[in-house]
């Protein structure tokens, strides 16, 4: 009799479990109809994520949204998360979406979660497979070297529980949207000065225009542009701020700056003396008349203008060549510094 | 009179004439001989990697014949698939050299074809000077243009990848590129047919020469729709555009590694767009004048409109379906700078493509860098037909430079004329008017009263600047001495620059190592030829190599002997296989290598020299490509250390620690000792101990190792054969059996020697 009590008590615990399982299942179906994510209170989290039967996958990230905490990453972490979250809820096969969840822990909500979980970081992505159970460790996906946009979240999600989310990025708007904007506003700046459009062939904008690209470019901004260097570097050790990198595979925002304008000082060094030169004949061609030059109109005295732009270009020439020399090392001319 | 001033006219041409030829003869000779630092300091021989295969394609061409060489199949690159060298290659090159060959070979002036590839680029720069000089003199005046080709023949940015030795498509392409350019130029200014169909000729030997040319088919309809949106429409512009057009698109398309691109990529569309532009253009230039405005501005604007809306819609239906390519992922990388990176890996692991500092700029250009927007500005400031043309040039070349060095090829050339122009527009201005002035002088007191009263106000303001109490009308001609000379000195500057760069930085052959003891005394390392010519003595004709792409080109070219993969790097699912083979277990590998028919395996390896350009730390791009391919077997991150380290060193991982590339590099290397008191085992290239000393090799044996390590070579084990097959899982049993002996021979002496 005993023994059927036991068998009695055994069989309804497991379909008690049984229906538990599909409660789950169902509770987190619930869940995720109206939004993508589970947001995870401690109760859920020991219910849903913790505990014992499961035959789904979770994906959670742990992380801190609220304003007090600083984490500047938290939120474009979990904007991708989202993404991902989003593109599984609305393109994954109806089984599948009941083999994979994404939820969210949010630090102000469930410290306790964080302490259980013995985590003092955020944001962490967490995947608890079906199988996992009691204080196993989760697999964790390593944002440092995986990065943490939607599609490193979706191979991550796909090499975990082989559920492949397709990521559908909803478009980003804002850059089509400035771009025709800009070009709106160009537009109208046209059409309003429509009667004067000799702007337009105005040859000095077109040249400084010319002039800006190709110190631009000269200067690296590009490389800026793709690998995101740091603005400048600090020294470890005597906290000196260090504008120029000491090797010629890397160059810091700063540097890249200096770089441009020496470029530039030269250039208009340049122009500086050929004007004084040209002055001579403008004057002599125009005598009076008005004339289109820059320079004519601040009326500097030929010879000074000339030497104005000779020291311009070796001053700032030579300075260009001992920041090229303290980045190429070995590098033995230099003209009048070091 | 008159005639007194003619002869002295004539005689100042001929003067003229004489300096010029003289200058451009001696910049050609300045320009071959500072090319020449690499076969002074070594020997005449190829450079880097691709030149080797231009090398024995042209070797094999003048072997075999033009014909031969087109239908030419390639069984030893691309084992097994092979390549169709013919099919897939920019024949200019070969057929350049391999015509120079002939020529000379018919004056009976026998010389190995390897010389005439060796010396064709720096022979080629003085060419690319003259071109440059023409161009310059088109646009802005015979003395720029001397400035310009000077420059060209000793810029850094240039010789990078004409030195000799260096025999690659670039050596002539930029001759090509600037000669093209400036036969265009010419047609435009004459708005004649002959220049025009020049220019195409000249348009069909760049194309094959080098891909690049997709840059100038870009470039000139650019320059013609610039020229049409300023309203500089003119009929010269209508039949130098289509005639050049035309005749370019049949020429391109003889090219066979061309064929039906120039109608079938986007790439090429622009300027056919540009084509159908021009001729509504003038069409409207032709109906202006012969109806009424009323009516002209609705053909105008309802044909525009239809015609543009056409067009567009037109172009997406033919890429939707199929008959014009969508543009290429190498041109989309030039836009969107993140592209290659998450698409094409194996472009983005060529260190070519990397984006450009500033420090590669200014290396490259010097004093031309910061002189050439000068040039630019007065080109601006001072525009016409052709100047459009440099702006254009200039300005769109400098932005693809700055994406990627490799381009800052196809800059340079603009660089050197722009900064010819800056040099010679100060100059002109500098030294030549002590003469225009005695002269004005003169014949202004000489004229009548009309313009008496300028021309002394002229000389009025002269005596004032001469006797220097601060007329501020004129430069002094102190100042203006002083101007002159310190502009020479930052020429001799680029000078001195020019020669040290290409001295120090692109005269190495990277074929021959070159490093120098503590006293000063140079050591050449010559490791690679010996390791090739250990193959091609002691390995069978047709024996397979396999190594990373990398090498292939040089083991063709040297060893003579049949590669996997190689540089021309088309077949990406090929790499990736060599790669996992490199970056799995040795069984797995050696699993790939036998369905692979790999007969020897090559690794380069710097560790004990350290040379950095090793396998070891190319390996992690190995290890990428492989996973884009096989992402079930390989995974990068098992190649990290704990802490997310790529490092061989004590904290290396399992993978790492038992792949085969790991252990084809550092078998037993742990017994090396560099210094008394180092330990054994220190890699010298990472600056650390290895992590695994004791590597045993059951599927392949070392066959040669070099004198320092640089290459070396493993041969793939035949494994006995099975005595009796039984059942039908042979390859599964096999191997299970095998691994058994295997590790039966291992654990032994590991018991004896504890017995001991």
């Amino acid at each position: 009799m005993r023994l059927l009590a036991a068998v009695l008590v055994v069989l309804i615990a497991v379909v008690a479990s049984q229906q538990t399982l599909d409660e789950k299942v169902q509770n987190l179906v619930d869940l995720t109809a109206r939004q993508s994510i589970v947001k995870f209170n401690l109760d859920k989290w020991k219910n849903l994520v913790r505990m014992q039967p499961r035959n789904y996958s979770m994906i959670v990230m742990f992380t801190a949204l609220s304003p007090g905490v600083n984490c500047p990453i938290c939120k474009p972490a979990y904007e991708e998360f989202m993404i991902v979250a989003n593109s599984h809820r609305y393109t994954s096969a109806e089984s599948e979406r009941r083999k994979l969840f994404f939820g969210i822990v949010d630090y102000e909500d469930a410290p306790q979660i964080f302490q259980q979980m013995n985590l003092n970081t955020a944001p962490i992505l967490y995947h608890f497979g079906p199988k996992l159970s009691g204080k196993k460790k989760p697999e964790q996906m390593d944002f440092q070297r995986q990065g943490f946009d939607a599609d490193a979240i979706g191979r991550f999600v796909a090499d975990q529980s082989e559920v492949h989310v397709r990521v559908i990025r909803p478009p980003n708007y804002t850059a089509p949207v400035v771009i025709a904007l800009f070009v709106s506003l160009l537009l109208g700046m046209l059409y309003m000065k429509r009667n004067s459009l000799d702007f337009l062939l105005n040859r000095t904008m077109w040249g400084f225009v010319c002039l800006a690209i190709t110190f631009i470019f000269m200067s690296g901004q590009m490389w800026n542009h793709i690998r995101g260097p740091p603005f400048m570097i600090n020294n470890p050790q005597t906290k000196e701020p260090s504008f120029i990198h000491g090797s010629t595979q890397f160059q810091l925002i700063a540097e890249t700056y200096i770089v441009a304008v020496l470029y530039a000082l030269v250039a208009v060094g340049f122009i500086c003396v050929n004007e004084a030169a040209d002055q001579t004949k403008e004057k002599k061609a125009a005598a009076g008349k008005k004339t289109n030059s820059l320079l004519a109109l601040i009326n500097v005295p030929a010879n000074t203008l000339a030497i104005v732009g000779l020291v311009l270009i070796c001053v700032f020439f030579s300075f260009l060549l001992s920041v090229f020399r303290s980045k190429y090392r070995g590098y033995p001319y230099s003209f009048l510094f070091a | 009179m008159t005639s007194t001033t003619a002869s002295s006219r004539s005689s100042r041409v001929g003067a003229t004439t004489l300096l010029t030829i003289v200058v451009l003869a001696l910049a050609w000779f300045v320009g071959f001989a500072s090319r020449l630092f690499a076969i002074v300091r070594f020997e005449s021989i190829i450079h880097e990697f691709d030149p080797w295969f231009n090398y024995r394609a042209t070797h094999h061409m003048v072997q075999h014949g033009f014909y031969k060489f087109l239908n030419w199949f390639d069984e030893r690159a691309w084992y097994p698939l092979g390549r169709i060298v013919g099919g897939t290659v920019y024949p200019g090159l070969m057929v350049t050299s391999g015509l120079i060959h002939w020529i000379l070979d018919s004056l009976n002036f026998h010389v190995h074809i390897r010389e005439v590839c060796v010396f064709l680029a720096p022979t080629f720069s003085g060419l690319t000077a003259i071109a440059t000089y023409l161009l310059t003199k088109e646009l802005w005046s015979p003395g720029a243009g001397l400035f310009a080709a000077c420059f060209i023949a000793i810029t850094p940015g240039y010789t990078s990848r004409s030195v000799a030795g260096s025999y690659d498509n670039e050596g002539i392409a930029i001759f090509a590129l600037q000669f093209t350019y400036y036969l265009w130029v010419k047609s435009l200014k004459t708005g004649s047919i002959m220049w025009a169909s020049l220019c195409a000729l000249s348009y069909f030997y760049m194309v094959s020469a080098w891909g690049g040319y997709v840059f100038i088919i870009n470039l000139i309809p650019l320059h013609a729709l610039a020229l049409i949106i300023m309203g500089r429409y003119s009929s010269r512009l209508f039949v130098s555009y289509t005639s050049f057009y035309c005749l370019a698109t049949i020429l391109s398309m003889q090219v066979p590694f061309v064929g039906f691109q120039p109608v079938r990529t986007s790439e090429h569309m622009p300027a056919f767009g540009v084509f159908g532009l021009l001729q509504i253009v003038a069409l409207m230039h032709y109906a202006r004048n012969r109806i009424t405005r009323q009516q002209f501005m609705t053909l105008f604007v309802g044909g525009l409109t239809i015609l543009g809306g056409l067009a567009v819609v037109v172009y997406f239906a033919l890429v939707w379906g199929g008959y014009v390519a969508p543009f290429s992922g190498r041109f989309y990388s030039l836009w969107d700078t993140g592209y290659a990176k998450i698409h094409i890996p194996i472009i983005a692991s060529v260190s070519e493509h990397q984006p450009t500092t500033w420090v590669s700029f200014f290396f490259d250009l010097h004093i031309t860098a910061a002189v050439f927007p000068v040039g630019l500005w007065y080109c601006i400031k001072k525009v016409n037909d052709e100047r459009v043309f440099i702006i254009l040039y200039a300005v769109s070349a400098v932005y693809f430079a700055g994406v990627m060095v490799r381009l800052m090829l196809t800059l340079t050339p603009a660089v050197c004329v722009l900064a010819g122009i800056g040099f010679s527009y100060t100059f002109e201005k500098y030294l030549k008017d002590d003469e225009t002035r005695d002269r004005a002088s003169s014949t202004g007191s000489n004229k009548d009263e009309k313009l008496y009263d300028k021309a002394a106000k002229n000389v009025k303001s002269r005596s004032l600047q001469s006797s220097a109490d601060g007329e501020d009308t004129t430069v002094s001609s102190n100042v203006r001495t002083i101007i002159a000379i310190i502009l020479v000195i930052f020429l001799l500057m680029f000078v001195v620059h020019a020669t040290y760069v290409t001295s120090n930085a692109y005269s190495h052959p990277s074929v021959v190592l070159q490093s120098s003891t503590s006293n000063g005394d140079r050591i050449i390392m010559d490791d690679f030829r010996e390791a090739y010519h250990w193959l091609r003595e002691n390995t069978a004709d047709d024996a397979r190599i396999m190594s990373w792409w990398d090498y292939g080109y040089q083991i063709a070219g040297m060893a003579n002997r049949t590669t996997l993969v190689d540089n021309n790097t088309w077949n990406n699912s090929h790499i990736a296989l060599v790669g996992k083979a490199m970056s799995s277990n040795e069984s797995a590998a050696y699993e790939i290598m036998t369905e692979l028919d790999v007969d020897y395996i090559l690794v380069i390896f710097g560790g004990v020299i350290g040379y950095s350009g090793d396998d070891i730390n190319k390996f992690l791009w190995m290890v990428r490509i492989a996973q884009g391919e096989h992402p079930k077997d390989i995974r990068e991150e098992n190649y990290f250390t704990a802490s997310g380290e790529y490092s061989t060193g004590a904290g290396a991982s399992e993978t790492m620690l038992n792949c085969l590339m790991y252990k084809m590099s550092y078998y037993r290397f742990g017994e090396t000792r560099v210094g008394y008191n180092q330990a054994g085992g220190f890699d010298r290239t990472r600056g650390y101990v290895i992590g695994k000393k004791d590597i045993t090799l059951e599927y392949i044996e070392e066959a040669y190792t070099t004198e320092n390590w640089l290459v070396r070579i493993y041969k793939r084990k035949e494994l006995p054969n099975k005595p009796t097959v039984k059942e039908t899982t042979i390859p599964i049993k096999g191997k299970k059996v095998s691994q058994g002996k295997n590790k039966k021979g291992v654990i032994r002496p590991a018991a004896t020697a504890t017995k001991a």
